[in-house]
């Protein structure tokens, strides 16, 4: 992340994330089309980064050609870059944007890795999760049912981005925060940490 | 020469007293396990963690961020020969420590970093920070990305040997000063006491490691009671377990899930709600 960061953008930023292991190439062709381009300029966005990961970037240049063949969609900027190794959360504090005003709100679109997801809750940005229907163990899309149904993220399907959009602009204000308010009865709020101290025997509990 | 019959009846009831006596053996070591004796603060506490890759590590580390070096004096970290990325982040989690206390030590105006006195409370509590405080432990893979099936076997023992021999090798947390009455000499090598680990494959054979060694009591492995093991299982599991979380249900000594449906699975999985929010 070099130049865009410092460049203020025009308008809301869209920031795509497919993760550092795997493919998803059908993630970064489902936000190519003209249908979503246009639905997201619509919405108020210029810019869109996608994060295409160590083997999309092949994908990524030929969907930029014949996105810049395409009649413009004005002004409307997409950049890509592969993966960055300090994390990503700069790009997705570029797209939470600053204060509560619409027009500097924009989303994130990350691929159902529970790294890339956890960051954009952390980061506090409305986030689309997408999974990859081709995984074989489909435990990613549970996840991203179980986040959607507790109005954490939206659970976004490639074959309707633009209903995603959609959605999110909806959600976006009433979407909650994370992480979770510890309440109910199995929320001993000892974490990991309290486990381990029983296991290994200090039973004092006290914290300090 | 043609065998006995005597002969082949002997090797016969021997092999049915040996794996009756390997199974009454593997079922006392599993858990539940004897509560462990009262722990002071300062006694030291070797803590043993796993950074598998991505998501993993991410997790691990999330898990955690709010680790008291005083009360788990010494770390190891194990990671992958060629994770570069992990062992970066488990030096910058350390050095992340250094600067944690020496915040609090200038706050509270003292001098010394590691191993000093702070008082808080009218308790006098010691830090354990620094290139001292930490080993990191670099394992062959398990199994890499795309490597084919086939081959899995070998690397995995690859991976167990290189496990127990580490294992074997944890140095004895050090102990410079105490006021918490531990006493008594210390060993050079002391298996670790407690180990945390999530998915990622190399884990589940590293707590493999740790019942061979209980299983032979080897150095006393099982009469001390150490190597106590928590498996966190990922956040990214809403409803199924992972295959590391199938392998270690029945084996590690805590597991612990994140979410509700998860809660009890196996008669084991406890639900504390999000860990590494």
């Amino acid at each position: 992340m070099t130049e865009q960061s410092i460049r203020p953008y025009l308008g809301r930023v869209c920031f795509v994330t497919i993760g550092a292991t795997a493919a998803f190439d059908s993630l970064i062709r489902a936000v190519f089309e003209d249908k979503f381009v246009r639905a997201l300029r619509s919405a108020g966005f210029s810019d869109m980064i996608i994060q295409y990961g160590a083997n999309g970037k092949k994908l990524f240049d030929q969907l930029s050609r014949e996105y810049e063949a395409r009649p413009p969609v004005s002004p409307f900027c997409i950049n890509g870059f592969h993966f960055n190794t300090k994390g990503l959360g700069a790009e997705m504090r570029a797209a939470k944007g600053k204060g509560h005003k619409a027009e500097s709100r924009g989303i994130v679109i990350s691929h159902a890795g529970s790294g890339s997801v956890l960051d954009a809750l952390r980061v506090g940005v409305p986030v689309i999760v997408v999974p990859n229907p081709e995984l074989l163990d489909d435990h990613q899309t549970q996840l991203a049912e179980a986040l959607a149904k507790q109005d954490y993220v939206v659970h976004g399907k490639l074959d309707d981005m633009t209903g995603a959009l959609r959605e999110i602009d909806v959600l976006m204000w009433r979407l909650k925060d994370w992480p979770p308010v510890n309440s109910g009865v199995h929320r001993h709020a000892q974490g990991v940490e309290g486990i381990a101290d029983e296991e290994v025997g200090y039973l004092d509990g006290s914290k300090e | 020469m043609i065998p006995t019959p005597y002969f082949l009846q002997a090797c016969l009831t021997l092999f049915v007293i040996t794996i009756i006596a390997a199974t009454a053996r593997a079922i006392s070591i599993l858990p539940p396990r004897p509560v462990r004796r009262k722990r002071a603060r300062g006694t030291p506490t070797s803590m043993m963690m796993v950074l598998g890759s991505g998501g993993h590590t991410a997790e691990m580390l999330a898990i955690q961020r709010d680790l008291d070096p005083s009360k788990y004096t010494h770390r190891f970290w194990v990671i992958g020969e060629e994770d570069w990325m992990s062992r970066a982040k488990a030096v910058e989690f350390e050095e992340g420590l250094v600067e944690k206390v020496m915040k609090s030590q200038r706050e509270r105006k003292e001098e010394e970093v590691s191993a000093s006195k702070e008082l808080g409370d009218g308790e006098a509590k010691f830090w354990y920070v620094g290139p001292d405080s930490y080993d990191i432990f670099l394992v062959p893979r398990a199994r890499k990305i795309h490597q084919p099936l086939y081959t899995t076997p070998w690397t995995a023992l690859l991976c167990l040997w290189a496990c127990l021999k580490f294992l074997c090798h944890c140095k004895a947390a050090p102990c410079p000063k105490t006021t918490s009455g531990f006493t008594g000499p210390l060993p050079v090598y002391a298996f670790p006491d407690v180990i945390l680990v999530n998915g990622p494959a190399t884990a589940t054979i590293l707590v493999y490691a740790t019942l061979i060694l209980r299983f032979f009591n080897f150095r006393s492995a099982e009469s001390q009671g150490g190597m106590r093991t928590i498996y966190i299982e990922s956040w990214a599991r809403v409803k199924t377990l992972s295959l590391s979380g199938k392998l270690l249900l029945r084996v590690v000594d805590r597991f612990v899930v994140q979410w509700p449906d998860l809660e009890g699975i196996g008669g084991r999985g406890e639900y504390h709600g999000v860990v590494v929010g």
